[in-house]
């Protein structure tokens, strides 16, 4: 844990100072979360403000120290998906409104302006993004904070409240059909895979 | 390197596409601005809801007072009793002579 739990049952009591220092400890490892799961920088900050308000009037439910990540990653898996859910709806109304072709020249000009290195990060970017796209937004998410974030199976048991067993299971499938995808995107481009490392 | 290996790779360097980004400067203000205008309209839908259950409480007080005066003071008058007791009240049979209707008791034996 990054914080004390005496912090935690400060803030609980209504101590501002000691819930600033919780938002500090735990900010940057949130933003980076919700970045890698909702993909768009620009409303990171945004989902993770809406993270800590929700943190801010839920505290007083948490009753032992232990629970307090996963419950945290709870909160910032919940406001991934309801900012995806408006996102989405979004995003149907404003593709609509634009050609293919502008949209293509849009891509293309913002690719032009990265660097040799950042241009092979934003191709494993894209590749990942689009192997995750072989699986539903939930599975989609489980596989980040398992594969991309790290997260053990104990953490993600008690984020999702459902027992290990099943969460295998679910990891398992999902895994496979991202591997399906990326067996597939291989074949497409002649068994060739961006550059490694 | 086999498959599942090259796909964990690829997911390391996904996680190294994407660190950890910085707040922005204005990350705490703008979140404790939230907190505020939150709590505010908590504040006031709770006092809404508080001169609302004040209101009906007055509400049905009223209508108690309301309703029960009526009742007591036809009690007070003395009016009571069925349809047929207030007619006779109102048309007394020295009354109905006089218009020229007879009433005749009839025995029920028929005498």
């Amino acid at each position: 844990m990054l914080v004390e739990f005496e912090l935690i049952q400060k803030a609980q009591k209504g101590d501002g100072g000691a819930f600033n220092q919780m938002v500090v400890a735990y900010r940057k490892r949130i933003l980076g979360t919700i970045a890698r799961l909702i993909g768009r920088p620009e409303d990171v900050e945004d989902v993770a403000q809406e993270v800590f308000l929700r943190l801010y009037y839920s505290l007083d439910q948490l009753r032992t120290p232990e629970v307090f990540e996963p419950w945290l990653y709870r909160l910032t898996v919940n406001a991934s998906y309801d900012y995806l859910r408006k996102q989405r709806r979004r995003n149907e109304a404003r593709m609509s409104d634009l050609s293919e072709q502008q949209v293509m020249m849009a891509d293309a000009a913002a690719g032009g302006k990265a660097s040799g290195e950042e241009q092979r990060l934003k191709q494993v970017k894209e590749l990942v993004d689009s192997l995750l796209q072989s699986v539903s937004e939930q599975d989609r998410i489980l596989l980040t904070l398992k594969e991309v974030e790290g997260l053990s199976l104990k953490e993600l048991e008690k984020i999702y409240s459902v027992n290990e067993n099943a969460l295998k299971v679910r990891l398992f499938r999902a895994r496979q059909r991202v591997l399906n995808a990326y067996q597939a995107a291989k074949r497409g481009k002649g068994g060739k895979a961006p550059e490694q490392g | 390197m086999d498959q599942n290996q090259e796909l964990d790779h690829l997911f390391e360097q996904y996680r190294a596409a994407l660190p950890d980004p910085d707040a922005g400067v204005n990350f705490m203000p703008e979140l404790w601005r939230k907190i505020e205008a939150r709590q505010f309209f908590l504040r006031r839908v709770k006092k809404l809801t508080q001169v609302f259950v004040a209101a009906a409480a007055a509400i049905c007080l009223l209508l108690g007072i309301v309703l029960q005066v009526p009742v007591s003071s036809t009690d007070r008058q003395g009016v009571s009793g069925n349809y047929v007791d207030v007619l006779a009240d109102a048309n007394p049979t020295e009354n109905l002579a006089a218009v020229g209707i007879r009433i005749d008791y009839v025995e029920p034996n028929g005498r």
